[in-house]
């Protein structure tokens, strides 16, 4: 191409007129078995990448992604819990020199240190060496780095019970979740006694746990009801024997599935309130 | 560079591209389906609500408001509607809606003193006769929109109001 | 027909050599999965580019339908997800999508880190791609708000707290993130909406420019 003195342009712009063929460059001549990016590495690339986003896309539509109820700021019971990604830091400061009076050395200066760190990592570790194993220092800190990001995010899920969260806070459908017998004459006794604490579908909220699966027998639950366990006080239950008797079955009846449908016979819809929210 | 060499090249140049098409498809597929689904949305079929007893109608055009829950995707609310409702020749209920077919403007039976026996529209001047049908020569271009009607134990339900199309 | 539009744009715009410098390159030996398939390491980058731009697109779309106000986002997320067409599979794109690309990131930057793929001359393309892990994290503490569940709020909460230890300046961060000293409202709401989808994205693309211009430019680290 020409270049310099006598050189001719688009009308009255900077584009040189003389046009240049696109032709590809021959990579056979490099060393190794290099190949052109455009089209044929693309090619595989988008392959695969195709197959990624159907499997993708399938995950998406059999996996619903949740949704609790709308935010309540004045529920106190609620137990927080951040996006998976950020657990390792949640975690990290609930240790006694972390967190507490420790906070910023938890939240600001440990992190900072790592975090920046990681970002200067060129300027720390500065060596030729490219190999992991020919610069042990810089291999063995990303190691401890990565497998303590690991063992804190393992740490802070490990008591969760993911199952039991999407129950108890996620949206609750109609015709969906628990269905329990409203009719059953112990649900007024449950409605005045217990509600507040264990919910209107018996399913509980914060610490509080479900009614719906106990495993308790009638007289276990006018024991509890009258005499508390655990957390729960006792005393809460005030009003007579008969009354008890018929929350006791009520509550039995609802944890037994005898609750569902009911004399309303409107059973069928209800599909069990563990899932929420998949096959809409 | 043979010339085979370059027909490969066209080969993998319209397979990427169709892998890259079916990518790109796939991706928006969905979000395409969610963005026009109001477009798709199957429109509400016209509930009927009562408005006025039969006998408070008369031969003169009256408007009568009545309110409507609406449902706007999340948000529900009231809203108002009007119609002009009078007894025809043949004894028939005709229910106008008072939406000028102009711009949009609220039409008024015989509000203006010159032509007692129409509607009028201050906006621009627009008239319809008393059947809703546009007047030539003046803004509108088409008849005002008729709503469904019935009448159940002497109370008239008004449903959707319907273009009629046409005009003058 | 398409060449004559291509010859038409290149005449005046001199096209040829943009096109070479994005799509006509050689891809060497050692990193062709197709050779050497340990080379598959090599793909994270550009798993992690396609999950953003499912991100991009997705989020764009899904800001078709929500609302960044206390009374309605969640009505509107809910709406979206329940009753309009796709919607489970466009929310699900992005609330899925915002987990894979953290992973993704992750196994690239394992990848360079472990390569040692950050050393001279490409020191500067770290300090760019970590920036860009830090503006990921943040889209995904911004956009954990949006649907304002229970989830939402109270971990939102947490946060804003981590961001008030802060020593001397703790009390004004959390007051600049939230809109309001004490309140995680209707400001932190739309603060957050703000951020997440214009400040941090600008930042993102400003990055994303920044890392494929210098890696176009270096060439890929060679083989260890
Ligand atoms: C949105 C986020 C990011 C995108 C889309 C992205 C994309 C890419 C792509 C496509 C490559 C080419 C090689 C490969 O695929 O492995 C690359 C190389 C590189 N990336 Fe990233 N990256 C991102 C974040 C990061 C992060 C978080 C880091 C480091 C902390 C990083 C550091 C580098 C470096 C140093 C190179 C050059 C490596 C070499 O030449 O071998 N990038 N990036
Ligand atoms: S709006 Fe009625 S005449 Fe223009």
């Amino acid at each position: 191409m020409h270049r310099g003195k006598g050189m001719k342009f688009v009308g009255d712009s900077r584009i040189p007129a003389e046009r240049k063929p696109n032709i590809p460059k021959d990579y056979s001549e490099y060393p190794g078995r290099t190949e052109a990016f455009w089209p044929n590495f693309l090619l595989k690339e988008w392959l695969v990448g195709a197959v990624f986003l159907i499997g993708f896309l399938v995950a998406t539509a059999a996996h619903p992604s949740p949704l609790e109820q709308q935010a309540d700021p004045t529920n106190a019971s609620y137990i927080p819990l951040p996006d998976w990604y950020f657990l390792f830091l949640y975690q990290f400061l609930k240790y006694q020199y972390a967190g507490g009076d420790f906070i910023v050395l938890g939240a600001i200066v440990m992190p900072g240190l790592a975090f920046g760190a990681l970002l200067l990592a060129p300027f720390l570790d500065r060596g030729p060496e490219r190999r992991p194993t020919r610069r042990p220092i810089a291999t063995g800190l990303m190691l401890l780095g990565v497998i303590a990001t690991f063992w804190l995010t393992y740490e802070s899920v490990s008591h969760v019970d993911y199952e039991q969260r999407s129950e108890q806070y996620g949206v609750k459908e109609e015709g969906e979740g628990p269905d329990i017998n409203t009719d059953h004459p112990g649900y007024a006794v449950y409605e005045a006694n217990c509600l507040s604490c264990h919910g209107d579908t018996l399913q509980g909220q914060g610490s509080n746990p479900s009614l719906l699966k106990t495993e308790k027998s009638v007289e276990e639950i006018k024991h509890i009801a009258k005499n508390g366990i655990g957390n729960m006080p006792s005393g809460v239950f005030n009003g007579s024997e008969e009354e008890l008797q018929k929350l006791a079955e009520f509550i039995h009846s609802a944890a037994t599935g005898g609750g569902k449908g009911g004399e309303k016979g409107s059973g069928g819809e209800g599909e069990g309130g563990s899932d929420s929210g998949s096959g809409h | 560079m043979s010339k085979k060499q370059v027909s490969r090249r066209q080969f993998l140049n319209y397979t990427l591209t169709g892998v890259g098409g079916f990518m790109a498809a796939g991706m928006l597929a969905p979000m395409v389906r969610f963005a026009i689904d109001p477009v798709l949305k199957p429109s509400a079929s016209g509930e009927m609500h009562p408005v006025v007893e039969v006998s408070k109608i008369t031969n003169t055009p009256q408007r009568f408001e009545w309110e409507v829950k609406q449902q706007d995707a999340w948000y529900e609310s009231m809203v108002q509607k009007s119609a002009w409702v009078y007894v025809d020749k043949n004894d028939e209920i005709v229910a106008l809606s008072p939406i000028c077919t102009h711009l949009g403007c609220v039409v008024d039976w015989s509000s203006n003193e010159q032509y007692p026996d129409q509607f009028y529209c201050p906006c621009h001047g627009g008239r319809y006769t008393k059947d809703g049908v546009n007047v030539p020569g003046t803004p509108p271009t088409a008849p005002l929109p008729i709503y469904e009607h019935k009448v159940e134990e002497d109370m008239l339900y008004l449903g959707r109001a319907h273009d009629r199309g046409g005009g003058v | 027909m398409l060449q004559k539009i291509y010859d038409w744009v290149d005449e005046r715009m001199d096209i040829t050599p943009l096109w070479r410098d994005i799509a006509d390159h050689e891809v060497p030996e050692h990193v062709n999965p197709a050779h050497h398939f340990s080379a598959f390491v090599y793909c994270f980058g550009g798993l992690t580019f396609f999950v953003t731009v499912i991100q991009v697109l997705s989020g764009m779309f899904l800001t078709m339908y929500y609302v960044p106000d206390i009374e309605n986002a969640w009505k509107s997320v809910y709406y979206l997800q329940k009753e309009v067409a796709h919607g489970q599979i466009v929310r699900g794109m992005h609330h899925w999508g915002a987990s894979l690309v953290i992973v993704m990131l992750f196994l690239h930057t394992l990848r360079v880190f472990f390569q040692g793929a950050y050393k001279k001359p490409r020191e500067l393309n770290w300090v760019v791609g970590v920036l860009l892990f830090f503006v990921m994290l943040g889209l995904g503490f911004t956009g954990y708000l949006l649907p304002w569940d229970n989830k939402a709020y109270f971990a939102t909460q947490v946060g804003l707290e981590i961001a008030a230890a802060t020593p001397f300046i703790g009390d004004q961060i959390r007051t600049l993130l939230a809109g309001d000293p004490e309140i995680v409202g209707a400001q932190t709401l739309a603060r957050f909406f703000a951020i997440h989808v214009f400040f941090l994205p600008a930042a993102l693309f400003g990055l994303m420019a920044a890392h494929f211009i210098m890696i176009r430019k270096q060439g890929i680290s060679g083989p260890l």
